[in-house]
């Protein structure tokens, strides 16, 4: 916990004094006794060390060096306690060294010493009466010790004694945490905000564990308090608990008055957005980005803007997208590597929304202005969208003569999709597994495995149902599907073409058409096929609470075809559905 | 005296005695009379073999499981359920001819391994509270993952004299001696901490006691009479040390004051009655009330700050197959030597050991043990320090470890050797 940093700090810094000094001065080592119990530390030699520190200690005994130096020396030995005698010797002599105190401390509250760490609080507190380094190592002896209720017991008498309310807050609120008490840990964090707004990181990590059922009154309480701290606080909460775009209207009405200030704050809160993965999470992002871009000017502004652009388009919101892209690229004082930066981002976001001629275009015109990668990504992201909007045909001529491998692949689902199933089969196999990502690797995989087992040539109501599915049409594609099945043996590519149908009957929620495709597609001619289209049955089963039937379905797998590579799969669902591992 | 029965019963032919004999006589010619499930390294899921064997036991087939022969592999008779069973969890077996199985007993009779009767698939009985996590405990995860059917016992059936309904039973990280693992400071206001305290205190009055420790001694009693009637007990983490301490602690106040309103005798430790602990002697008392600790018992500390002690590693004794089967039995394992694990109570300090205990695994040069084993009246009672095999350095709301990522685990198979333990013939038990 926080409460102990400060003699952690200590002891980094006497670490790098240590270091320092056995890096300056070896020979002085072998005359200063200091210097000698320094470098033995530095080696290792830990035993060595504490005689030499305690042969510091004889003549000194309140040297705050030498206490700090065997304090260290004997926690890799495993014997903490044994620095008890050099403590109250330390002590004895008068000593009104806060780092001495520190450690007496730690050494009383490892031994579970609560007498004795209360009268060394008291000393400290009594050297420096306006100090929280008293009541807050005294807290953390004892929450080290578990002791959770004696250290808030601490921390209250510390706040009494200094008369301050929002005395160590952020050691009260981190307590209050630990014992599960949200609403106390709230309190105490709104307090320690104001004066130290740094713990802001701190206090949202802390507080955005408060269970699911608490919240509502967590941010009712917060949202009473006026101060600017806590409006923040409220904000960041928000958005991590779910409508961070409620969290940006509140926080925008409550920003500061200075400009700088503003900029913090939204920067801030930025940050917080950044770690969500939700279309609102995106909006409000967007916003935000806007926001900034509003409170800078020049390049800055602009990198805002098309940052916000494409959030926009990330949240799904293509109008706001190309809005804030169209103003970027126009404006005569965007930087051009920015402007076409834009302008790339703005065929994107045209294409997506279906957009295609547009597309095309503003990217010729772009041509030779980007560079060839960008160009050729943006050109094949455009192919993509008129396969999609059926513009088979403004495809094709677009890729004639494109023999990369990202071309081979295109070429192949244009293919597919006129139904020419040979030609579809040759392009895939020419494209290999290195065209596109891994994903569009895999997706090929899976169609050539589709129309493998197939043998007609041409079958154009396939490619007209796999078109569907590709527009995201897929009542259309399952429809198709069933259709050209029915006209395939299951064992020529009637079975793969009823398991797909299945897979997407189920993803649509129609449980019944999914179960029928998928107990049609389970044909024993089709021994390549049934094992797939148990499994999935499987799932569906035990997802529609027949537990017993999917359970029958697996085992009938597992039996039936022992050397199918889905068989531990299949193992697993069973384990799952008897209970027999967690559902994590 | 049992044991030199044993050693002449078994000189005197182990075939002879074993249930399936008469099929090695019968029929020399026929292939695939037998399924061996390997426990070595050619076995897929070690784990769920346990499963198997315990099933087919079920089925009132009579196997042997071969001590020290391919790390304690099984025998089964040729069946076509054990084979479905096998096929469906993933467990690797071996048909073999008559003509192997001589062989493979010819082996046995040569070296240090026995072949065991297992006859009869024990009862299984886990201690738990009606509330408690399912996934918390290691032997419950190892019990459902390996597909072996227990009941669930609590305060309520312990103090109804049911126990005798069952032949085995688990305890966890039960705190027997009733202070709520000593988590009732360092956690107030946690809201599992309040439904187990509210649980426990509800359960007390219930059975007619004044508070928790004193209802937890008298479960503890009446646990300890299941083992003395011929009970087989298999404790782990917590439950180990605070059995013992609860046993020990008659007319002595060794609960901290939140759990029974008066604080501890702090005299307590020279006031125990060792004689009543199934395991442990001598032990010193933890006297605060804020450190979850309750004795030195346990070597590693886990929970006291700077006298924790780091994790190592914990190796199997190798006892004498023919002299010592059950000792044999319950350290059966692919691996000798396993990684520790942390647990309330990890380990066990070698001076707080009764002399009669068997020590069953240790760590080299620490002065603690692992795993040890010993015999009251009738029956037994095993030890094995340490929450979760698989997790060793374990966290309140950690998430559930899941087995099927650990098939193999060594740790998970000294918990199945115990369940499998009592199925074996009641003459083997006896040493």
């Amino acid at each position: 916990m926080s409460a102990v940093r400060p003699i952690r700090s200590a002891l980094v810094f006497a670490a790098g004094m240590l270091a320092w000094l056995a890096s300056a001065a070896p020979l002085r080592a072998q005359q200063d006794p200091m210097n000698r119990a320094f470098d033995l530390e530095r080696r290792g030699e830990y035993a060595a060390a504490v005689d030499a520190y305690r042969a510091i200690l004889a003549a000194k005994p309140a040297d705050a060096t030498a206490i700090l130096g065997l304090e260290r020396s004997l926690i890799p030995l495993n014997r903490p306690a044994d620095i008890m005698p050099q403590i109250r010797a330390a002590l004895d002599a008068g000593t009104r060294s806060p780092a001495i105190f520190g450690a007496a401390l730690r050494a009383y509250g490892a031994a579970g010493q609560p007498d004795s760490l209360r009268k060394v609080a008291a000393r400290w507190a009594q050297a420096e009466p306006a100090e929280e380094g008293p009541y807050r190592e005294w807290g953390a002896a004892l929450a080290a010790r578990h002791d959770f209720g004696g250290a808030k017991a601490a921390l209250l008498e510390g706040r009494a004694r200094l008369g301050r309310p929002d005395a160590l807050a952020a050691e009260l609120a981190q307590l209050a945490v630990a014992s599960g008490d949200y609403s106390s840990a709230l309190h105490e964090w709104a307090l320690a905000l104001r004066r130290l707004p740094g713990y802001r990181i701190t206090a949202v990590a802390q507080l955005a564990q408060a269970p699911e059922r608490e919240r509502p009154e967590l941010l009712a309480q917060i949202d009473r308090e006026t101060d600017p701290s806590a409006r923040r606080l409220s904000a960041d909460l928000r958005a991590r608990w779910g409508d961070p775009l409620r969290a940006y209207r509140d926080l925008v009405a409550a920003l500061p008055p200075e400009r700088g200030q503003q900029v913090d704050v939204l920067r801030q809160f930025l940050d917080v957005l950044r770690t969500l993965n939700s279309a609102d999470s995106r909006q409000a992002q967007a916003m935000t980005l806007e926001a900034l871009a509003e409170r800078a000017t020049g390049p800055q502004a602009a990198r805002y803007r098309l940052d916000a652009a494409q959030a926009w388009s990330d949240a799904g919101k293509p109008e706001e997208a190309r809005r804030v892209l169209a103003a970027l690229a126009s404006d005569k004082g965007t930087p051009p590597q920015l402007a076409s930066g834009a302008s790339l981002t703005l065929i994107g976001v045209l294409i997506d929304e279906g957009k295609t001629d547009e597309a095309d275009r503003q990217l010729r015109a772009l041509q030779g202005t980007v560079s060839a990668d960008d160009y050729a990504a943006l050109r094949r992201r455009l192919l993509q969208g008129w396969i999609r909007a059926g513009n088979l045909a403004r495809a094709d001529s677009a890729l004639a003569g494109d023999s990369t491998v990202d071309g081979l692949a295109l070429a192949g689902r244009v293919a597919l999709f006129r139904g020419d199933l040979a030609g579809a089969r040759r392009r895939f196999e020419a494209a290999g597994p290195y065209a596109g990502n891994r994903d569009d690797a895999t997706e090929r995989t899976a169609l050539i495995a589709l129309i493998q087992p197939i043998t007609a040539e041409s079958l154009p109501a396939l490619g007209d149902a796999l078109l569907a599915l590709e527009r995201g049409d897929s009542a259309a594609a399952a429809q198709g599907l069933d259709q050209v099945a029915g006209t395939l043996k299951p064992g020529e590519g009637g079975a793969e073409l009823r398991l797909l149908a299945g897979r997407i009957a189920r993803a649509r929620g129609n449980t019944a058409l999914a179960e029928r495709q998928l107990r049609a597609a389970d044909a024993a001619d089709a021994p390549a096929t049934a094992p797939a289209a148990e499994l999935e049955l499987a799932r569906l089963l035990a997802a529609t609470g027949r537990s017993g039937d999917a359970s029958q379905t697996l085992e009938h797998l597992i039996l039936t075809y022992p050397q199918s590579a889905l068989v531990p799969q299949a193992r697993h669902e069973l384990d799952l559905i008897r209970g027999g591992v967690p559902r994590t | 005296m049992k044991r030199r029965d044993f050693v002449r019963i078994t000189a005197a032919g182990a075939a002879a005695l074993s249930p399936l004999a008469p099929r090695l006589l019968r029929s020399p010619q026929r292939m695939a009379d037998w399924l061996l499930v390997p426990m070595d390294d050619a076995q897929s899921d070690h784990l769920k073999a346990y499963g198997v064997c315990y099933r087919a036991l079920q089925r009132g087939v009579k196997a042997e499981w071969l001590l020290n022969y391919r790390s304690g592999s099984f025998l089964l008779p040729m069946e076509s359920a054990a084979q479905r069973d096998a096929a469906l969890a993933g467990v690797s077996l071996e048909t073999i001819d008559d003509a192997r199985a001589s062989s493979i007993r010819g082996e046995i009779q040569d070296g240090n391994m026995d072949a065991i009767p297992l006859e009869k698939a024990p009862k299984v009985a886990v201690y738990a509270p009606p509330n408690a996590a399912p996934w918390d405990d290691a032997v419950t995860m190892a019990l459902d993952y390996a597909g072996i059917k227990y009941d669930k016992v609590w305060d309520a059936e312990v103090m109804g004299q049911q126990l005798k309904k069952w032949d085995w039973l688990h305890l966890h990280h039960e705190d027997f001696t009733g202070q709520y693992s000593k988590f009732y400071l360092s956690y107030a206001g946690a809201p599992w901490l309040a439904d187990m305290v509210q649980q426990n205190t509800a359960m007390a009055h219930t059975l007619g006691f004044p508070n928790v420790p004193a209802e937890k001694r008298a479960v503890a009693q009446t646990i300890a009479k299941f083992v003395e009637g011929g009970g087989f007990l298999f404790a782990m983490c917590a439950a180990t040390e605070t059995l013992d301490l609860a046993l020990a602690s008659e007319g002595v106040d060794i609960a901290a004051a939140y759990a029974d309103g008066t604080p501890m005798d702090p005299d307590a430790s020279r006031k125990m009655h060792w004689d009543q602990a199934l395991a442990f002697h001598d032990a010193r008392l933890e006297t605060s009330p804020t450190t979850s600790v309750y004795s030195d018992i346990d070597g590693h500390q886990v929970n006291s700050g700077d006298r924790r002690q780091p994790l190592g590693s914990f190796t199997l004794f190798n006892f004498s197959a023919k002299i010592d089967p059950v000792a044999t039995m319950l350290v059966q394992s692919h691996r000798d030597v396993i990684p520790d694990f942390y647990g309330l109570t990890t380990s066990f300090t070698r001076h707080t050991l009764k002399s009669s205990d068997t020590v069953l695994a240790d760590e080299h040069g620490a002065p603690w043990v692992k795993y040890i084993h010993g015999e009251r009246g009738q029956g037994t009672w095993t030890f094995f320090g340490g929450h979760d095999p698989e997790d060793p350095q374990h966290q309140i709301g950690d998430a559930p470890t899941d087995l099927s990522l650990h098939p193999h685990s060594p740790g998970y198979r000294l918990i199945l050797n115990n369940v499998l333990f009592p199925a074996a013939r009641k003459k083997e038990l006896k040493t």
